[in-house]
């Protein structure tokens, strides 16, 4: 699961789309699989995701993603399939605990949506730059390059501070304190009091980082002045189209 | 041309201040180094010409700096950008974007750079860096060397007059180091950007700087072309500043009334100085 988000490079069909149809496609394919009440069409979207994943070259992290998304799923399934208790009876099981035809096929349903919904989402991020994105907000969406800014640099930061913590326990286990414990709510109280002077240090860094940005002439910068362009091409059309009559399907179906 | 007049600066939480300097001028395509211990007001000398003081940090600020004749209190510090590239400690820190395309990006758009022009910049400052191979890469995946070489080419993109760095080889190996010291002395030379280093290895500064400026306690203890500053070893360890060995040899041989020439700062010249002293 480790990089899940992380950018793969390449320069398959869906690393050319326009960021902004990308985004769309995702939102649509996701839009889908709320919008149809059938098992079969719901299992239709999760192939067009693998199939959208392998388009872009990154069919094994596809699978590792929708092996996670079960894994949670199974949890929800169990969940949602004792807890309805409307329709036929289809099994009887100790406790006074039953399931129903209804139940199963509701949690079933459930745990598919939530697959076919997610995915599209984390494949089309993996496959967009960030920079991209936030710029073509900025140019076709015209949001405020302030807030994208904020928003790359936060995503940035993650991992120069999950280093400092790193960087941090290594020290103190080397005077001793006990992190390699077995014991989580243990671990917890040691880790806590670290919040410190992580916050310390990463107010300054932050701070160095804005000074940095500023003497670069962050406060010059305009709408337009990004030198990247992003036009639709034919393909974008193609695509959006073809998640339209994907959903539009999935409406019909029902 | 950077002129300090009368200066001195006290940060807002500091009792004395953190640098006072008379007065100093550094002529365009000087290649300055800052050497100093601890709290000597390294960082903030280079504070002082890139203007995050006064406009960074509070404090009380005396005197005037001028950079190409402007006043770094009236300027704003973008303003400012335009002639004085900086380059900060915090590798990390500084970069704005995850490739290396948009750091450099990053300073051109905003400066507003022609558009048509961009590309050509990009390639050239790439190719002058030698990191033509990095364009497309991610800077996580980088070595720290790589990492500083895109940080200064991110601002030289902008093709400042000068060039401020912080201990840009702090976080580096020898090797590496050398590399990035090479590119300053090229930068140096085939653009005549003006180059002010901050820098803990006295041997590099020693070998590639023209002027060494040595600071203590927030004043300049000692200033002059290596081979003056280098040529009293006492004084250097007085204030606990390393004297490169081929130096403090050189000084020694001096001593004892064996050696007169100047003070070899590199290893090439000290095979030199062996030599004649052996005869």
């Amino acid at each position: 699961m480790k990089g899940i988000l992380e950018y793969s490079q390449g320069e398959t069909v869906i690393h050319r789309l326009n960021p902004l149809s990308k985004m769309v496609i995702a939102f649509l394919l996701c839009l889908s699989s709320f919008a149809n009440n059938n098992i079969y069409c719901t299992i239709g979207i999760i192939v067009v995701n693998l199939l959208m994943a392998y388009l872009a070259g990154i069919i094994d992290r596809a699978f590792s993603l929708l092996i996670t998304l079960f894994k949670i799923g199974i949890v929800l399934f169990l969940l949602q399939v004792f807890f309805i208790r409307t329709g036929n009876t289809l099994l009887n099981l100790p406790f006074n605990l039953y399931i129903t035809d209804t139940g199963l096929k509701f949690s079933i349903m459930l745990v598919l949506r939530l697959v076919g919904a997610t995915m599209p989402l984390v494949i089309i991020l993996t496959v967009t730059r960030m920079s991209d994105l936030t710029n073509v907000m900025v140019q076709k969406l015209h949001i405020p390059y302030k807030y994208t800014f904020a928003f790359i640099t936060a995503l940035r930061f993650i991992p120069i501070f999950e280093n400092e913590m790193t960087g941090i326990i290594e020290a103190q286990t080397a005077r001793g304190v006990e992190f390699d414990t077995k014991n989580p709510v243990k671990k917890l109280k040691l880790l806590l009091p670290l919040c410190v002077p992580l916050l310390i240090s990463s107010v300054k860094r932050i701070e160095g980082s804005a000074i940095s940005a500023e003497l670069r002439g962050f406060n010059l910068r305009r709408k337009d002045s990004g030198y990247k362009t992003y036009r639709f091409i034919g393909l974008d059309y193609i695509a959006m189209l073809f998640s339209i009559m994907i959903l539009l399907t999935c409406i019909i179906i029902l | 041309m950077i002129e300090f007049k009368d200066f001195s600066f006290k940060y807002k939480t500091g009792e004395k201040p953190a640098l006072t300097i008379k007065n100093l001028s550094i002529p365009k395509g000087d290649f300055v180094g800052i050497i100093g211990n601890s709290g000597a007001g390294k960082s903030t000398f280079t504070y002082a010409v890139n203007g995050v003081i006064p406009h960074h940090y509070e404090g009380d600020f005396y005197g005037e700096v001028r950079v190409n004749g402007c006043d770094t209190v009236e300027s704003s510090p973008t303003q400012l950008a335009l002639s004085v590239g900086s380059v900060f400690q915090d590798i990390d820190g500084q970069m704005v974007s995850s490739v290396v395309e948009d750091e450099i990006l990053f300073g051109l758009e905003n400066f507003g750079v022609p558009k048509e022009e961009i590309d050509q910049r990009i390639k050239d400052i790439l190719k002058m860096v030698g990191i033509e191979d990095l364009r497309y890469r991610n800077i996580n995946t980088l070595s720290g060397g790589q990492k500083q070489k895109v940080a200064i080419s991110a601002v030289v993109a902008m093709m400042p007059d000068i060039l401020v760095l912080d201990e840009p080889t702090a976080e580096l190996d020898p090797q590496s180091s050398l590399q990035i010291y090479n590119m300053l002395k090229m930068l140096n030379k085939t653009l005549n950007i003006t180059i002010i280093v901050v820098e803990q290895k006295i041997m590099l500064l020693s070998e590639f700087s023209k002027r060494i400026i040595i600071l203590d306690s927030g004043e300049i203890y000692l200033e002059g072309a290596p081979k003056e500053v280098l040529s009293d070893t006492s004084r250097l360890t007085d204030i606990g500043v390393n004297c490169p060995r081929v130096a403090a040899l050189a000084n020694n041989l001096n001593q004892l009334k064996i050696y007169n020439g100047p003070v070899p700062v590199n290893v090439m010249e000290a095979e030199t100085m062996v030599r004649s002293v052996l005869g």
